[in-house]
């Protein structure tokens, strides 16, 4: 039987897990997309359940493990990850690799945003949104519940729309209140949903993309970029297409695998994670004023990995746990 | 007989062993040390303050509280050109309302731009100490700044390429040799021997490593727990840090002339406190050929904020990209981590394509 090299790449972010397994030339042999719920090492375990089932494991062999997202360094402990990175740059390294010619990527999430200007396929600058998570899914989601639709129906709503009413983009609160006087007003439903969306591209290009030059090339991806009526308020703002991915969703798994692929680690992984029982304990340290948190996680009652202590201290602690 | 005075100056980066210096070895009288900053300094500053106040005034009131509570009954504070001439006279008054008991030595109600003054109103700790003997411990304290700052500037420069770990302990050495430094002879065998430490250390650097500047409000760019260690942070993944931002480059040499002139390309007037000089100094990391820029500043730094737009204007004309990074009274350092990772990345990948 001869077995082909994969590599696994998972993208643990604040609403929804992904994962894509790809072979040496970056082909997908499986991928899923599911809601993390909160609970980022059972959506993990459920994701690698479902991965399991696409694959021709008689085939292949995945001997790279990639982690990015919010949750990358806990997924990272737990699969045994042979590269842990962080999102921007895995988004950055997905993208570019299916789109060799973009300029710039935007992409929002459900909790962040960011903007990655590429120049002849490296990254040469990238802003993320701070403190702040007006303009992102979650805003979305938000006024989708209020509105009384589902969040994956609005762009359908802000396509019928005409005349996109004018919402303050400026910030969640403003937004949200700005919207609710609105729709009192009598403003028509899909109007207020073709706001809503142009509201969170215009707060994007403030706030984000402030100061930075977007060329065409443009690539959207991220939850958001599911959202037709987002997509088309991009190409009104910008003034030129807006290439959004079948695959946009992936982008930051993909990058994660292509990394792993590029890095000289090499790891056996089975699915045996699966039917592991992991258990993750909160301590504060109490060596210091600090009082640093420090995060264990267990592995069927023993400790394989901890973070969040500033000094030695604190790591002596944690074994100790 | 009335009790020697116990005076305390809030923390600032570890510049409190030459006001220690100061304190001690002119005025002759002992100084309280606040204990080093942590979550607990910065709990109890936000409590007491107004809340859209730039984050430095919360942690120098948190020190302050740190600093009675240790048994201070007076307290020192300085003034600048921002905000921080209202500093003192505000945080006194809500020391006070707290309910303690303490003389307030002002600096800013006496800068009048003569040092005569300054030294007049330091007097004040300690009626009969010699005025000779004072300004002769404020030389020797500018002489311990010097070589603090040049240290660290060593330090951060080239700790990241030391894989036996020696440069941690000796810049560690160094900083109580200061705090312990009792005369101009022990300040300099300190240094000295520093120096002589640094120079034995073998470091496997490359011939062209990546360098980062940067630059930032008069506070949180200089002291390490407000910055959450981005110097540290970013030495440790193999970069050469670089700050032109401190006392000595500000303060106590004479250093470049005429900046506004020198940055008019981009910006025509001052705009207050660091600005003229930050816009400056991210034109000549530029100019010198860095990889990055990484601008630390306070929340509510209106100066900081206002140079923003600046610093994109510079980013775009010499290709060099900056990273804005915003500080409040956070204890989690992870979303910072997630930039710089991201930003060395960037500039890594950039530096093979780009030599």
């Amino acid at each position: 039987m001869n077995t082909g090299n994969a590599f696994l790449g998972i993208d643990v972010g604040s609403i929804s897990t992904k994962a894509v397994i790809i072979d040496e030339g970056n082909a997908i042999l499986a991928q899923e997309y599911i809601w993390t719920e909160g609970n980022p090492i059972g959506a993990v375990k459920k994701l690698l359940g479902l991965l399991e089932k696409q694959l021709d494991r008689e085939t292949w062999q995945i001997v790279g493990v990639g982690a990015t997202g919010s949750a990358r360094r806990l997924v990272g402990s737990i699969v045994g990850a042979t590269v842990v990175k962080n999102e921007i740059t895995a988004h950055a390294v997905g993208t570019t690799t299916f789109h060799p010619d973009v300029r710039t990527i935007l992409e929002i999430g459900g909790q962040d945003s960011k903007i990655i200007l590429v120049e002849n396929g490296i990254a040469v600058d990238y802003a993320m949104n701070t403190l702040c998570a007006a303009g992102t899914g979650a805003f979305l989601s938000s006024q989708a519940r209020r509105l009384g639709i589902e969040v994956e129906e609005m762009g359908q709503y802000a396509l019928q729309s005409a005349h996109p009413t004018m919402i303050a983009a400026r910030c969640t609160v403003f937004a949200e209140s700005d919207l609710v006087h609105k729709i009192q007003m009598g403003h028509p439903r899909e109007d207020i949903i073709a706001g809503v969306c142009r509201a969170v591209a215009s707060n994007y290009i403030n706030n984000v993309g402030k100061g930075k030059k977007i060329c065409s090339p443009v690539v959207f991806q991220g939850g958001v970029s599911k959202n037709i009526g987002v997509v088309r308020a991009f190409e009104d703002l910008l003034r030129c297409p807006v290439i959004v991915d079948e695959n946009g969703h992936l982008m930051g798994a993909m990058g994660a695998a292509i990394l792993a692929r590029r890095s000289l680690k090499r790891t056996h992984f089975d699915f045996s994670v699966e039917n592991m029982e992991f258990v993750t304990r909160e301590r504060n340290c109490g060596g210091c004023s600090n009082n640093c948190e420090i995060i264990c996680v267990y592995r069927n009652g023993t400790l394989i990995d901890f973070w969040g202590n500033r000094c030695e201290k604190g790591a002596l602690r944690a074994d100790k746990a | 007989m009335k009790q020697q005075r116990k005076a305390a100056l809030p923390r600032y980066g570890e510049y409190n062993c030459a006001l220690k210096y100061i304190v001690e070895q002119g005025f002759e009288t002992r100084c309280i040390l606040p204990p080093p900053l942590s979550r607990h300094t910065e709990d109890l500053g936000a409590r007491n303050s107004p809340d859209l106040v730039c984050t430095p005034f919360k942690t120098t009131l948190g020190s302050m509280i740190e600093a009675l509570e240790a048994g201070a009954d007076t307290i020192i504070m300085v003034h600048g050109a921002c905000r921080l001439n209202y500093f003192g006279e505000l945080q006194e008054q809500i020391l006070r309302d707290m309910g303690y008991t303490f003389d307030f030595v002002n600096l800013s109600l006496y800068n009048t731009g003569k040092k005569k003054d300054i030294l007049r109103a330091l007097k004040v700790i300690n009626p009969h100490c010699s005025m000779v003997k004072a300004g002769k411990a404020l030389y020797e304290a500018a002489q311990m700044v010097e070589h603090l700052d040049d240290t660290t500037a060593m330090y951060y420069q080239n700790c990241g390429f030391d894989p036996s770990g020696t440069y941690p302990k000796i810049y560690r050495k160094f900083i109580s040799d200061m705090y312990a430094a009792q005369s101009l002879a022990d300040i300099r065998e300190g240094y000295r021997s520093a120096c002589h430490a640094f120079a034995d250390v073998t470091l496997h650097k490359p011939a062209d490593p990546i360098r980062i500047g940067i630059i930032g409000d008069y506070y949180t760019v200089m002291d390490p727990f407000s910055n959450l260690e981005i110097e540290q942070k970013l030495a440790d993944m193999g970069v050469e840090v670089h700050r032109l931002m401190n006392i000595t480059n500000d303060m106590l040499r004479s250093g470049e002339k005429n900046k506004q002139a020198k940055i008019r390309e981009f910006s025509e007037y001052n705009m207050g406190a660091s600005s003229t000089t930050d816009i400056w100094q991210a034109q000549n990391f530029a100019e010198r050929g860095f990889d990055g820029l990484v601008q630390v500043k306070s929340a509510c730094c209106m100066p900081e904020t206002d140079i923003m737009p600046v610093l994109a204007n510079l980013s775009r004309d010499y290709a060099i990209p900056v990273l804005y990074l915003t500080y409040d009274t956070q204890t989690n350092d992870v979303g910072l981590m997630t930039r710089l990772e991201a930003f060395y990345d960037m500039l890594e990948m950039r530096k093979k394509v780009t030599p």
